[in-house]
């Protein structure tokens, strides 16, 4: 291992030293060793200004802990989403990115109940009469239409939008119990990141991931001498 | 049984911070209004991702009365990491973008096929025999634009 970032002679182990000292080892200002868990997330160039929120929100020591129990497999999908919640936490230091799940979460809610609204109205034109229900809705001639007396003469759709318009309170335990299964990842955590903040303050968290996957993708990781456990 | 009973008293005041460093809990320790004795599992929690130092820095960057959403917030985001080591709470936030556009997609169509009923129902009575029966069965002509305007968004 050459302790100096500018050599380009290879390694037998890693990709450390190859293009110098990782963006982690860099940031900390520390030897970066051959088999680094930070080089093949964190490259000389860029990694080091991703590094330094992850550093400042998770530490260092936190983030290797983490991703030595993680499949080597999944460490680029992790370490994006560490970087994506670090990079939240600096901007909002108070909520991070759990402000924007409680919009999220508010707006589904918000989407389900006009749904909801939307298909009891439609279901009262479809069948405004009491008996029978028709066999399918296909079958259901215009004729049977109801008349203008069964008809609502307004219907105001503004209420659906009313922003005071609460659901149940947001449940930390509702949340976290969901069960997201294998997404993915790359696609849906771009269009996550994108879509963060309408600012365009997302872009740089974007750009992350992309400059993440694209390393992935140009083979720059190497599988690390570390056991493999996935708790 | 004065040196026990000096030893409890001290155990209990100890905020769960302090528990966990096996160390005294001063009175003006920053984590004890945030982490009770009473619920370990909060500190493990957090320290087990941001670590003790982390936590306390980022507690006297904030003023007081926003320390608790911070603490409640680190909370959630580590025990969905604990969870979910890949993905986290990120996870969640997929899953409800996911969720998002599916209520959209049922909005869209909904409504859809409310204009198509409408329509439909326009279309299916003459001008003639609406006016008629408005006028029967309220004894005023209301036109045809006064019941629909309002229906059509």
């Amino acid at each position: 291992m050459s302790a100096n970032p500018n050599t380009s002679h290879t390694s037998s182990n890693g990709s450390a030293c190859i293009n110098g000292p990782c963006g982690a080892c860099k940031f900390l200002r520390r030897k970066c060793v051959a088999g680094c868990i930070f080089a093949p997330y964190f490259d000389s160039e860029h990694g080091a200004t991703h590094f330094a929120a992850v550093h400042k929100v998770f530490g260092a020591s936190n983030v290797s802990k983490l991703l030595l129990h993680i499949p080597v497999h999944k460490r680029l999908d992790a370490v994006v989403t560490i970087c994506y919640e670090a990079q939240a936490r600096v901007r909002d230091p108070v909520f991070g990115c759990v402000a924007h799940l409680f919009a999220l979460q508010q707006q589904v809610t918000n989407l389900q109940a006009q749904v909801s609204c939307l298909k009891a109205h439609l279901e009262t034109l479809e069948a405004p009469t009491p008996p029978p229900p028709p066999a399918s809705r296909d079958e259901f001639p215009i004729a049977n239409l109801p008349t203008t007396s069964c008809i609502p003469t307004s219907f105001d759709l503004s209420v659906l939008f009313d922003p005071t318009m609460q659901s149940s309170a947001w449940s930390m335990q509702s949340l976290a119990g969901q069960h997201v299964d294998s997404i993915q990842f790359s696609r849906v955590t771009t269009r996550t990141i994108s879509q963060h903040d309408d600012n365009g303050d997302a872009s740089d968290m974007h750009e992350v991931a992309r400059e993440l996957m694209q390393r992935h993708d140009t083979g720059s990781l190497e599988a690390s001498a570390v056991p493999q456990h996935y708790n | 049984m004065f040196r026990f009973h000096k030893l409890d008293k001290t155990t209990s005041t100890r905020c769960a911070v302090c528990k966990y460093f096996r160390r005294r809990c001063p009175p003006d320790c920053i984590f004890a209004p945030y982490f009770p004795n009473d619920n370990p599992h909060k500190f493990t929690c957090v320290h087990r991702f941001y670590g003790a130092s982390n936590i306390s820095k980022m507690l006297e960057e904030l003023p007081v009365y926003l320390r608790a959403e911070l603490v409640e917030s680190l909370y959630y985001e580590a025990k969905c990491r604990v969870q979910d080591p890949v993905y986290g709470c990120v996870g969640i936030i997929s899953s409800l973008h996911q969720q998002i556009q599916v209520a959209q997609t049922q909005l869209a169509k909904t409504q859809a096929e409310i204009s198509v009923l409408n329509a439909n129902f326009v279309v299916a009575q003459p001008p003639s025999s609406l006016d008629e029966s408005l006028v029967q069965q309220n004894g005023v002509d209301h036109g045809l634009d006064d019941p629909f305007n309002t229906w059509f968004y």
